[in-house]
């Protein structure tokens, strides 16, 4: 035989061999359609798969300093499918593992951990959950080195099924503003909500089966798609500033035996909200994070007289008015038509200038003020309100924003009230931010600005979008306007309704609320009190509002209410900001010709300086005075000094800070020699026990 | 016009140019089909994303055959001693830092065009043709041990080993077809019992110190228990137990959203859910078709070498075929091989384009050399004479 004929033989013997393989393949083909089809198609219909799909990991909620306000932790259901490990791991492996599940949970005896798995393997069961808690990723860690999971769970059959949950590091600190998600991992209310497309991601998908117990095994084909996790957003909120008007907030409401109450607190350049409180008493009496009443429509009530400063901003835009015009407020009662407008003190003011007006909260002064000048013409009013943007709603980046009403003469419910009780804050209604808003905008210079609570939504280091907060209006009124609302509001501190919060360190200008509650279409005695301000108000840096709902002790007052919650915020933030607290001016003082002549007794001082012939004045008489230059002489600064907070004694000679710290009981302790450069407890601090405070002398 | 052009740039055996372009249409359907799914979970359900890649991926394999058939297939022994060599490195390269995809590492990703590529597929491609003509030259000593059988051996050795560390059913399905390569090829079958055994022992080390071992294991024994079978194959019985006798149902699968793979490793299961029995037997028919094509240019080629070459690579191509489609229907445990020519497969399916091309030059070549039989037995007499 030739070469080439035994290599057709062979090739045709290996063609035999194939043939024979396929009609093996038809054969079992047949078979399976026949023979087995039946129990194929029941088991088809029994098999139970279906793709579910695998949650993604929600991002996070960050501060404004990026601390974690809301983030999701990984748990993990630990399950094992008792049938796939080996005889020689299984057998090897349980003992040990049956001991370090029970010493890990801490329920079952080793011995029935031992049992229940063995008897899951001896009925082929491929889905056991070993236990109802979750663990942790730590604890999946370590379990990775256990017997038989240390095999993974192709071959040691072990399953971890991942399990978020949202963890709020700073626990109920701005619980509902932060909000809250549901079982499916969506937001139901808060920034979790407004911002869930952003938060949640994309889930992915795999193919699960499901098994005896209605538990779902994944079956883990290579069609799974990976679950995008959701971005992180970064907010505007500093927990710092949050957990001073929460405590406030909170204290003031106990106190008053109030509904509810809630506090913004707002940068004024930026518009930043850097804290946000809503509070309302649950019905075993305690407060809680109920409903966002800053921002929500159940917020949007009759303002009352924080309403004014919008009128009285018409009213200087639309006249030539001044200040110390006077209005006749009468005994206190007015008639408009059929109604009968009353100020707050019995028998009335008589005669007020316009700026009393304003700082008493005169309701019969504003009221005719107004109707003076916008009787013939109420339209005009209305949309003077209207182009300072309090009319449309605020487009705040959360859902659910309270639109404000305020009715036009257009309106069918117009009547001949309407003028003069819109002015001082009636027949209409806004929400607490939207009249922040408008402080705001008075502290900013005119500027009126969107309120912005997410500034950044962020995927690892990586910004992916940025909100800049928009300008509504960038100049709700003329300069002249801005300077007489200006000087009112500071009025109303220093000398008017909120006198009582004057004593601090710094400026507060503002103006106190307090509305009647309307039910039934009749006011009732029941109150809405409020403050809405800035501070400091030379500079202003922050604003904020106060609302407090229904007080139920004997204070019903804003200026009693809302004010000193207002006062107590902004202390607290004025001693936490380092920025508002200016860097000793004495130092220029240093400088050319003068003396080192800083801070001291205001006489001493005015005596040492006319001895050597230095050219000084005084602004105010105090007893302790603070030295700046003004035209080569020096000028002397009162320092007011209040009984409850830490006094400025920077710039001292020891032995007048000694006199004055130690007159308060304060502890102190110094180093160093010279004249007081340095105090560890900033001016503006409240004074507490047993505060001490550590100088530095230079 | 057409068959003008047709004449002048299409040569060789029509039949198999007919095979493969009606399993090419084939596969376009059934791979839109088993697509769907992976579409809407990886694509946010744009059907036509894979369906379009496949098509391109079939026209450039058809694009490749075509060059590969205008080749004079004498070349291909050179170039595929060349990319033995080659694949030597690029198979140690995978296997220590390839690319994992679902824990195995076959792949590693050619640079500038980034496309994931199983260097287990050039080496397999350039082993037989190295195969061949090795076994070509060597036809007068055949039974020489050290002069024939050693090299040969050394090189089968050397890639299925590699190939093993990673791809153990690749390996074997590889090792199988070399072996019947040489039996065609007159090698003594004493010697061929001498290489099973080598080929045990080889697959033995591949178990202890490579990737696959436990798999390979967990897969036989799960094959040999009766009651205990896995899932993919559980998915495969149920497809075809769907399917019938006759039936046509493009795109009416429903196992192709549960069976892993639908579009590659178990395709053959769709076909037969979506086309019946008689679906399925056509296609084994196909494939029955092409082994018989290329068994034939054995008796017509003039020269062993074009014969030997023609023969092997028919055979690897219907052999991965067949073992593909046993795996469907459970005649064979579980391995990881795609049906050539039908499977969506990325650059594997331009191996299968060129593999199908030199067959089509072999077959083209002997038309050729009626009008040239001198010089071609003259070249065939020399290298007798060296050899």
């Amino acid at each position: 035989m030739t070469n080439r004929l035994t290599i057709l033989l062979r090739v045709r013997i290996a063609y035999v061999f194939v043939l024979l393989f396929s009609f093996g393949i038809l054969y079992k083909i047949v078979r399976i359609q026949t023979v087995d089809g039946g129990k194929w198609k029941k088991k088809a219909e029994a098999i139970g798969l279906q793709y579910r799909n695998v949650k993604a990991t929600r991002g996070n909620i960050y501060s404004d300093n990026e601390s974690l306000l809301a983030t999701s932790l990984p748990f993990y259901k630990l399950a094992i499918d008792p049938s796939i490990a080996s005889d020689k791991v299984f057998k090897s492996g349980i003992d040990s593992l049956s001991r370090l599940l029970s010493r890990h949970f801490k329920d079952l005896s080793a011995q029935d951990y031992k049992r229940r798995i063995n008897d899951a393997r001896i009925e082929g069961r491929r889905y056991l959950r070993l236990n109802r808690q979750k663990i942790n990723y730590l604890a999946k860690k370590e379990m990775n080195d256990w017997p038989i999971f240390r095999e993974g769970r192709m071959k040691g059959g072990v399953l971890y099924e991942k399990v978020d949950e949202r963890f709020h590091p700073f626990s109920y600190l701005g619980y509902r503003t932060i909000g809250t998600t549901d079982e499916e991992n969506r937001g139901v209310v808060g920034l979790e909500y407004s911002f869930n497309q952003y938060l949640m991601g994309k889930s992915g998908k795999a193919l699960y089966q499901k098994f005896s117990g209605g538990s779902w095994k994944p079956v883990f084909d290579g069609t799974e798609v990976k679950p995008q996790n959701g971005l992180d957003i970064v907010s505007t909120i500093n927990v710092d500033l949050q957990d001073v008007a929460e405590s406030a907030l909170v204290k003031a409401l106990y106190a008053n035996d109030a509904d509810y109450g809630c506090v913004v607190v707002m940068e004024v350049a930026t518009g930043e909200i850097k804290a946000i409180s809503n509070l309302s008493k649950n019905s075993r009496g305690e407060y809680w994070e109920n409903y966002n009443y800053a921002v929500g429509s159940q917020g949007s009530r009759e303002p009352g007289s924080t309403f004014k400063l919008a009128s009285m901003i018409a009213l200087f835009e639309e006249s030539r008015i001044s200040l110390l015009d006077t209005v006749d407020t009468g005994d206190g009662e007015m008639a408009f038509y059929d109604q009968v407008m009353k100020d707050h003190k019995p028998g009335g003011y008589g005669k007020l200038s316009v700026q009393e007006v304003f700082e008493k909260s005169s309701n019969i002064g504003t009221a005719k003020l107004i109707v003076d000048e916008f009787g013939d013409n109420p339209k005009r009013y209305t949309d003077l309100l209207e182009k300072m943007g309090l009319t449309k709603p605020l487009g705040f980046q959360m859902v659910g924003e309270g639109k404000p009403y305020i009715k036009t003469p257009e309106d069918s419910t117009w009547s001949g009230v309407s003028l003069p009780w819109i002015s001082h804050g009636y027949e209409l209604t806004m929400t607490p931010l939207h009249t922040l808003t408008l402080y705001n905008a008075v502290a900013n210079n005119g500027k009126m600005i969107q309120p912005l609570i997410v500034k950044q939504v962020k995927t690892a280091d990586r910004v992916v979008e940025e909100f800049k907060s928009k300008v509504i209006n960038p100049k709700i009124c003329s300069d002249i306007t801005l300077v007489k609302v200006k000087e009112m509001l500071e009025g109303v501190v220093t000398r008017g309704t909120a006198s009582n919060i004057s004593d601090s360190y710094y400026q507060i200008a503002g103006k106190t609320g307090t509305a009647k509650h309307v039910v039934n279409g009749r006011y009732t005695s029941k109150y809405y009190t409020s403050f809405a301000g800035y501070f400091p108000a030379e500079k202003p840096k922050y604003s904020a509002i106060v609302v407090i709902d229904n007080p139920k002790s004997y204070r019903i007052y804003g200026s009693d209410v809302a004010a000193p919650v207002f006062k107590d915020i902004a202390d607290k933030i004025y001693a936490i900001d380092m920025e508002l607290n200016n860097p000793f001016e004495g130092k220029e003082v240093m400088a050319g010709i003068f003396p080192v002549i800083r801070a001291g007794h205001q006489e001493e001082l005015k005596e040492i300086c006319n001895e050597f012939g230095i050219s000084n004045h005084i602004k105010g008489e105090a007893t302790w005075t603070k030295a700046s230059i003004s035209n080569n002489a020096i000028a002397w600064k009162p320092l007011k000094y209040q009984d409850t907070v830490v006094p400025d004694v920077r710039g001292m000679t020891l032995r007048d800070a000694l006199f004055i710290l130690e007159n308060k009981h304060i502890k102190v302790k110094y180093s160093g020699l010279g004249r007081v450069t340095d105090q560890s407890v900033l001016p503006g601090v409240r004074i507490n026990d047993d505060l001490s405070i550590e100088l530095k002398l230079g | 016009m057409i068959k003008e052009w047709v004449d002048r740039h299409i040569k060789g055996d029509p039949v198999i140019w007919f095979i493969v372009i009606t399993l090419s249409v084939l596969s376009i359907l059934v791979v839109y089909s088993a697509t769907g799914t992976l579409a809407y979970t990886r694509m946010e359900g744009d059907t036509e994303h894979y369906l379009i890649k496949h098509s391109l991926l079939v026209l450039l394999s058809w694009g490749a055959m075509w060059l590969a058939h205008k080749i004079d297939y004498r070349y291909y022994s050179k170039l595929s001693r060349l990319a033995l060599w080659l694949s030597v490195p690029l198979l140690f390269i995978t296997w220590k830092f390839g690319m994992n995809i679902n824990e195995a590492s076959r792949w590693i990703t050619v640079p500038f065009i980034n496309q994931a590529f199983q260097p287990s597929d050039l080496a397999k491609f350039a082993l037989i043709v190295t195969l061949a003509s090795m076994l070509a030259k060597r036809q007068e000593n055949i039974e020489d041990i050290k002069e024939s059988l050693i090299p040969m051996l050394l090189w089968i050795g050397l890639i299925c080993g590699l190939i093993a560390m990673t791809n153990l059913s690749s390996a074997a399905l590889i090792f199988v077809t070399c072996m019947v390569i040489m039996f065609i090829g007159r090698v003594p079958v004493k010697y061929l019992a001498l290489l099973v055994l080598i080929g045990v022992l080889a697959g033995a080390t591949a178990l202890a110190i490579g990737q696959r071992g436990g798999t390979a294991v967990s897969r036989i024994e799960s094959f040999l228990s009766a009651d205990d079978i896995p899932f993919q194959a559980e998915q495969s019985y149920i497809a075809i137990a769907n399917g019938g006798l006759v039936r046509f149902a493009p795109g009416k699968s429903q196992q192709k959203n549960f069976l892993p793979h639908p579009y590659s490793d178990f395709i053959f299961a769709i076909i037969v859910e979506e086309y019946g029995m008689l679906g399925g037997a056509l296609v084994l028919f196909l494939y029955l078709a092409l082994l018989y094509r290329g068994m034939k240019i054995v008796s017509t080629s003039e020269k062993t070498y074009g014969g030997l070459l023609a023969a092997g690579l028919s055979f690897a191509l219907v052999m991965q075929a067949l073992v593909n489609m046993a795996v469907a229907v459970g005649l064979v445990p579980i391995t990881g091989l795609t049906l050539p020519l039908v499977s969506m497969g990325g650059t594997s399916q331009l191996f299968v384009g060129v593999a199908i091309g030199i067959i089509l030059s072999v077959s083209r070549g002997e038309l050729e050399e009626t009008g040239t039989t001198q010089s071609g037995n003259q070249v065939r007499n020399e290298k007798m004479e060296l050899a």
